[in-house]
């Protein structure tokens, strides 16, 4: 339009046109130009189209029939053989358009037929009326009754509707300042973001909003408000997606983010769309009241906006909702948001979100397949729900990952999560820790096992059930080559039971020589032992007892552990034996776990060494020793004698019943029952989890019922003074029993001498030596004495704890202390 | 460095079991006769050097030493299909090779004539273990050379390894048929004097109650020999079962014992089996659970040793110790179950003067021997109702000694000459004192038995002839 070429072609036609009329009753053709020349551009701009449907031959026919009617049927004719030469010609320099141009010719004639022919909009046909000023001066009443007047009458004889309707578009466009077409093109202006003439963007109301001072109808304020909204949103969007772009790659963004900016693009670029042809639209005049006819239906005013934009509007808003829930999150945490928004009872809204969300949700989803069926960890923006760290290969499994629940998106659940992190986690470990590739075959069979291959873009939002499944098939794999690594090349089992053995005393021959080798050493102050001296007696140990023929590699892993001494620690309180079960399997034996396994070594050591020394007073006094059997003659001294020796065998027999039962106890109701129920555990474990859990169970019963935990606290003390108590009672024994000996041997010399001489007895020496006896056992009575009040008050205590405890195993043991009732009869007869 | 257990059979009837028990032993642990480990012995865990110890060529040799006065059974020994599994130097037989006559003072008195070789027999098997644990004897009380010469080793041994174990399977003779040795009062009681003063522990095989078992429990009319001879090797490989596989406990021989026997006199035990066959021969199966077993082991019936006593004292006899050794297939949350089955039904009398419970001991079975039960037991018992035995004993001595019949045997040899009698006597009041002890500890005064009692200083005296002597 704007070529001078173009321009100066209009200005002849319309010059033309003009000067083959007739001259108008105004007189001056050349006054009619600027009007005219006006109309023609405005004319060509527009991008009007008749709302009549292009049917070619309907129009040529009325055009005929036309001709015919006002009695012109050679016209017709002629009409008729151009039209169908016109038709007929094809190639180059053919029209194409030819209904238009029918249509043209039509509107012409009708044109001419009229009296006012460019200026008075037509009411039937002819070319539009186009007000040729936006802003045209406000015609006067007068103006307007009688230019118009004569038409209208002769179109509407009544006339009164359209008075009425042109008094009330009068009283309109009193009230208006700015045409409705202005402000339309004003609101698809603000609904791009951009300030209209009128319609300009308040930083301090944080609207659009038109100028207080235009003179507008209230409703009209209103409805511009209303859609100007829209354009409220679409800053938002609009400005959230360029900061967004803008930071990639930042960490802030993540591909999900980029995901979603892309989405929201996407989105925002179909809106652009549907402003492009609304704002084609707006170029249409909109029809003022009263000539709804002859103007093509699709103009845009702001109401018809209102019904466009109402579902960009809500899009719009969805999307301000999101843009504002995900300003701060990121990865996995904004699918999460962005899906919790989806649930809504609108298939529109449904439709878009899940549209949104498989943009979203892509990367997430290829980082779960990428995570589950090969372990690798695609998350350069921590996006994803399962996090590493940085760790030691023996607690990759425990520490290496973790879920961030933050990053977690609803739609995974907790347990599918889980899963995911397990099964990726497996082939990690499974990677690092047991150098094993098995896992590739296993994860393949089981992405072709569920129709998935390891291509990208395999799953996506909404298909959450496709994605479980395939989770649980690699799950169920990985998992079951991993437990076939565990058990089959590391030998799991064989390890726990080599601890079983070492650690917790189950192989008693061995257990039994390191007791007796180690033990003379053990009695010296901590400091002054050398572990090097020990590792050597453990190795003898080894080599002494059934534990030989043992697999050397299970026996490399044996080793003495002394512990932190302080000072006037025995060796007794520092050593213990270790088990280094080495990757992949100190997962299960952490560092924390061994403490425990050290523990309850110690703690089974001591019961062993308790029960050492109690073995030794036995022999001290067994049957046929020739103590047991006889002292001196003197009665009073004999009666003493073995009335002492029956109190101390007694007591040692007391002892002795809560050792062994105590020691049964721990066999059978702790030791052997918790392996029974891991080694069933152990074998139903499906993944590694179930098998640390099973594990941790099994030591946490040990503890628990051996009065190791943390609730026995109290009753373990009365134990180990009960133990203190028999360990004394065993020095004290020694040393009576040397005394004994002693006298003993001094009274056999006597009798010896007596027989050899008899004249030479010295009866003061003899009853010198009566009266150290008696002497010696009154004070081995009193020391006697005060060991067993000691011990059956400290049994006493420990006793009426036991019933106290929280553990329901622990009445077996009551069962076993008491399983005569002696213990009840004594305390019910006091 | 094991803990080496040397086996000493002593006369016609030890030799007789020590070579079943043998037998049982190589069937255990896979050893050929030739003393060759089997092919398929392969499976381990099991201790064979405790009993066994390997020759230069790796073939296993017992730890025992077999000594008679008559050459008879040894010699069979020597010529069956076993000869080859026992070291040819640890065989002692009499150079006259004419027996003891079943006089326990020719067999003692014959001993001490062999002590020298005897002793370097036993001292050089005992040098060649790193950590001896003790000695077990097996003999008959009732003969001449068991008794006798078993009598004297039982002393010697006390001497010279007063720091290790001695104990002895001990075979009480049948007193329900008419023996053809008719001093066997004198001798037992003779042998019970050693046995209370020299041995830690005695495990008391009672050939009666074998006998009765065989009949009544196995359905053989005429039980031979080899026969209850079997029942004993099966209870003798059972009680070191805890010794031959080790586990948690009970890996020694004294951590076994010492439970057993509180009380340092009180140390005769009566064992029980079952389920018992003989000769591998399928009795009637039945289903074998812990508490079946349990509960069976304490039936009077399975019990190899007869009570002689009467029904009231019968009831108030009491258990001073029980260890049941359960072998097989067992879960061990059963033991407490049938512990409390046990106690609720009132199964078991214990001590009144101290804690007191049933000791089970689980052990594995042999992987070579196919039995048909899925779980075996033993129980070694110390029960206060064995004095009912040595009263019997006592009983058949007074009668004997009243008549003064068959004692010129006796006073031929250096012990009892110029007629000197006292040993008799001695051991007699002995024994009494064990039955009071026994009774003692039936009632819950034990610990002040005795005391008051100043009649006692005349046991004490007897007791003291070992210090005088």
């Amino acid at each position: 339009m704007d070529d001078p070429k173009t321009l100066d072609l209009v200005k002849e036609l319309v010059l033309r046109l003009l000067s083959t009329r007739s001259p108008s009753p105004s007189g001056d053709p050349s006054g009619d130009l600027p009007h005219a020349l006006r109309y023609a551009h405005r004319l060509l701009s527009s991008r009007m189209s008749p709302s009549l449907a292009p049917d070619e031959p309907a129009m040529a026919e009325s055009i005929k029939r036309q001709l015919a009617v006002s009695g012109r049927s050679a016209d017709a004719l002629a009409f008729a053989d151009l039209h169908s030469k016109l038709a007929a010609r094809s190639g180059p320099g053919s029209v194409r358009n030819r209904w238009a141009l029918l249509y043209l010719f039509k509107s012409l004639s009708d044109d001419r037929r009229r009296a006012d022919p460019i200026l008075r909009a037509p009411a039937v046909g002819g070319l539009p009326a186009l007000p040729l000023d936006p802003h045209p001066a406000r015609p006067t009443k007068k103006a307007l009754a009688s230019s118009g007047g004569v038409l209208l009458v002769s179109k509407d004889p009544e006339n009164i509707r359209e008075i009425a309707l042109r008094e009330y578009a009068d009283l309109v466009m009193e009230e208006t300042e700015v045409s409705e077409s202005a402000l339309v093109r004003d609101v698809l202006y603000a609904c791009q973001g951009i300030d209209g003439r009128y319609v300009r963007f308040d930083k301090a109301s944080d609207s659009y909003d038109l100028p207080e001072s235009l003179k507008l109808p209230r409703s009209t304020r209103t409805m511009v408000r209303r859609l100007c909204e829209l354009g409220w949103l679409f800053r938002k969007v609009r400005r959230y997606i360029t900061e967004s772009m803008s930071q990639f790659p930042a960490e802030e963004v993540g591909t999900v983010g980029q995901a979603f900016c892309s989405a929201l693009q996407d989105e925002l670029s179909d809106y652009y769309k549907l402003l492009a042809v609304l704002e084609s639209q707006s170029l249409n005049p909109i029809p003022t009241a009263g000539s709804d006819s002859g103007v093509p239906g699709n103009y845009l005013s702001l109401r018809r906006l209102v019904v466009w934009l109402a579902e960009p509007m809500v899009r719009m808003r969805l999307m301000a909702v999101l843009v504002d829930m995900c300003r701060n999150l990121r990865g996995g945490a904004m699918a999460g948001a962005i899906h919790g928004q989806a649930q809504h009872g609108d298939p529109l809204v449904q439709e878009f979100m899940g549209r949104l969300l498989r943009r979203v949700c892509s990367p997430l989803f290829e980082m779960v397949q990428s995570w589950v069926l090969e372990g690798e960890l695609e998350d350069v923006f921590a996006e994803f729900f399962i996090l590493s760290q940085p760790v030691k290969a023996e607690s990759l499994w425990q520490e290496g990952y973790r879920i961030q629940s933050v990053m977690l998106p609803s739609f995974i659940s907790p347990t599918l999560a889980q899963r995911i992190l397990r099964t990726g986690k497996s082939i990690n470990f499974l990677r690092v820790c047991c150098e094993d590739n098995g896992w590739a075959d296993a994860s393949a069979k089981a992405a072709a096992h569920v129709g998935t291959t390891t291509r990208r873009d395999g799953l996506g939002y909404g298909e959450t059930d496709a994605l479980e499944a395939l989770v649980v098939e690699a799950a169920k794999r990985i998992d079951q080559h991993l437990m076939d690594v565990i058990h089959h090349r590391y030998r799991f089992k064989d390890h726990c039971l080599a601890i079983k053995r070492y650690l917790l005393l189950g192989q008693g021959d061995f257990v039994q020589y390191l007791m007796d080798i180690v033990g003379p050493e053990l009695s010296e102050p901590a400091n002054t032992i050398s572990s090097f001296q020990l590792a050597g007696l453990l190795e003898t140990a080894i080599r002494a007892s059934n534990a030989q023929y043992d697999d050397r590699d299970i026996l490399d892993r044996l080793k003495v552990k002394m512990m932190e001494h302080g000072d006037g620690d025995r060796g007794w309180d520092v050593f213990s034996l270790e088990y280094d079960a080495r990757v992949p399997l100190d997962t299960v034996f952490t560092a924390s776990v061994m403490k425990r396994y050290l523990k309850i070594f110690n703690y089974l050591w001591k019961l062993k060494r308790v029960e050492h020394a109690l073995i030794g007073v036995w022999k001290t006094m067994k049957p046929n020793c020739i103590i047991s059997c006889s002292f001196a003659k003197e009665g009073p001294v004999k009666m003493q004698f073995v009335s002492v020796l029956r109190r101390c065998q007694v007591l040692w027999s007391e002892m002795n019943h809560f050792v062994t039962n105590f020691q049964y106890y721990i066999m059978f109701e702790v030791l052997e029952v918790s392996w029974a129920r891991f080694s069933e555990e152990m074998d139903a474990a499906k993944d590694l989890d179930d098998l640390l859990a099973a594990h941790d169970k099994y030591l946490n019963s040990i503890m628990e019922k051996s009065l190791l935990g943390e609730r026995s606290r109290d009753i373990i003390k009365t134990l180990f003074t009960l133990f203190d108590l028999i360990l004394r009672f065993r020095s004290h024994h020694d040393r009576w029993f040397e005394r004994i000996n002693e006298l003993q041997l001094r009274g056999r010399g006597k009798s010896r001498s007596k027989s050899k001489e008899p004249g030479s007895w010295v009866d003061g020496g003899r009853k010198a030596m009566i009266q150290l006896a008696r002497e010696f056992f009154r004070i081995m009575d009193e020391d006697l004495d005060t060991i067993a009040k000691e011990y059956s008050a400290s049994l006493d205590a420990f006793i009426s704890q036991l019933p106290m405890q929280q553990h329901v195993d622990l009445k077996f043991l009551l069962f076993r202390l008491d399983f005569t009732e002696y213990y009840s009869h004594l305390s019910s007869s006091k | 460095m094991p803990r080496e257990i040397i086996t000493i059979q002593v006369g016609q009837c030890g030799n007789q079991i020590g070579m079943e028990f043998w037998k049982q032993l190589c069937l255990e642990h896979g050893i050929g006769k030739d003393g060759l480990l089997e092919d398929f012995a392969t499976q381990g865990g099991d201790r064979k050097d405790v009993f066994f110890y390997q020759a230069d060529d790796q073939h296993y040799i017992p730890r025992a030493l077999l000594m008679d006065l008559e050459p008879r059974v040894i010699n069979g020994i020597q010529n069956s299909e076993y000869r080859n599994l026992y070291n040819h130097e640890n065989i002692f037989v009499s150079e006259h090779g004419g027996g003891a006559g079943n006089n326990w003072a020719s067999g003692y008195h014959q001993g001490e004539q062999v002590v020298d070789d005897i002793m370097d027999m036993i001292d050089r098997e005992a040098d060649g273990s790193d950590s001896l644990e003790g000695f077990v004897l097996c003999h008959s009380i009732a003969g001449g050379t068991g008794s006798g010469m078993g009598s004297y080793l039982l002393e010697t041994l006390n001497e010279r390894y007063s720091k290790k174990l001695v104990q002895t399977y001990s075979v009480f003779p049948n007193q329900m048929e008419t023996s053809d040795v008719v001093v066997q009062p004198y001798n037992s009681l003779l042998t019970l004097k050693r046995l209370t003063l020299n041995a830690d522990c005695v495990v008391v095989l009672d050939n009666t109650a074998l006998n009765r078992i065989a009949v009544e429990r196995l359905h053989l009319a005429n039980p031979t020999f080899a026969q209850t001879n079997s029942l004993v090797s099966t209870v003798m490989s059972a009680s070191t079962t805890t010794l031959r596989y080790p586990g948690y406990m009970n890996n020694d021989l004294v951590g076994l014992l010492a439970s057993l026997i509180p009380t340092p006199r009180c140390h005769f035990l009566m064992t029980g089996y079952t389920p018992l066959t003989v000769e591998r021969q399928v009795n009637m199966i039945r289903k074998t659970t812990v508490l079946d077993v349990m509960r069976r082991l304490l039936q009077t019936k399975n019990i190899m040793v007869s009570s002689y006593a009467r029904t009231k004292e019968a009831s108030q006899a009491k258990y001073i110790s029980i260890l049941n050794i359960i072998q097989g297939d067992v879960d061990p949350t059963q033991v407490h179950e049938s512990l409390q089955r046990i106690r609720e039904r009132k199964l078991v009398n214990f001590i009144e003067w101290g804690p007191a419970s049933i000791q089970v001991a689980l052990s594995r079975k042999s992987p070579y021997v196919q039995t048909t039960h899925r779980v075996s037991g033993l129980m070694l018992a110390n029960h206060t109702s064995i004095r009912h035995l040595f009263s019997k004993c006592l009983g058949q001595y007074e009668k004997l000694r009243k008549k003064q019949a068959f004692l010129d045997n006796y006073r031929k040899f250096p012990m009892f000459a110029d007629n000197d009698l006292s040993e008799f006597d001695e051991s007699r009041e002995l024994i009494e004192s064990l039955v009071d002890e026994y009774k003692a500890c039936e009632s819950p005064d034990y610990i002040k038995w005795g005391m008051e009692d100043q009649g006692d200083a005349s046991v004490a005296a007897a007791l003291d002839s070992k210090l005088v002597v």
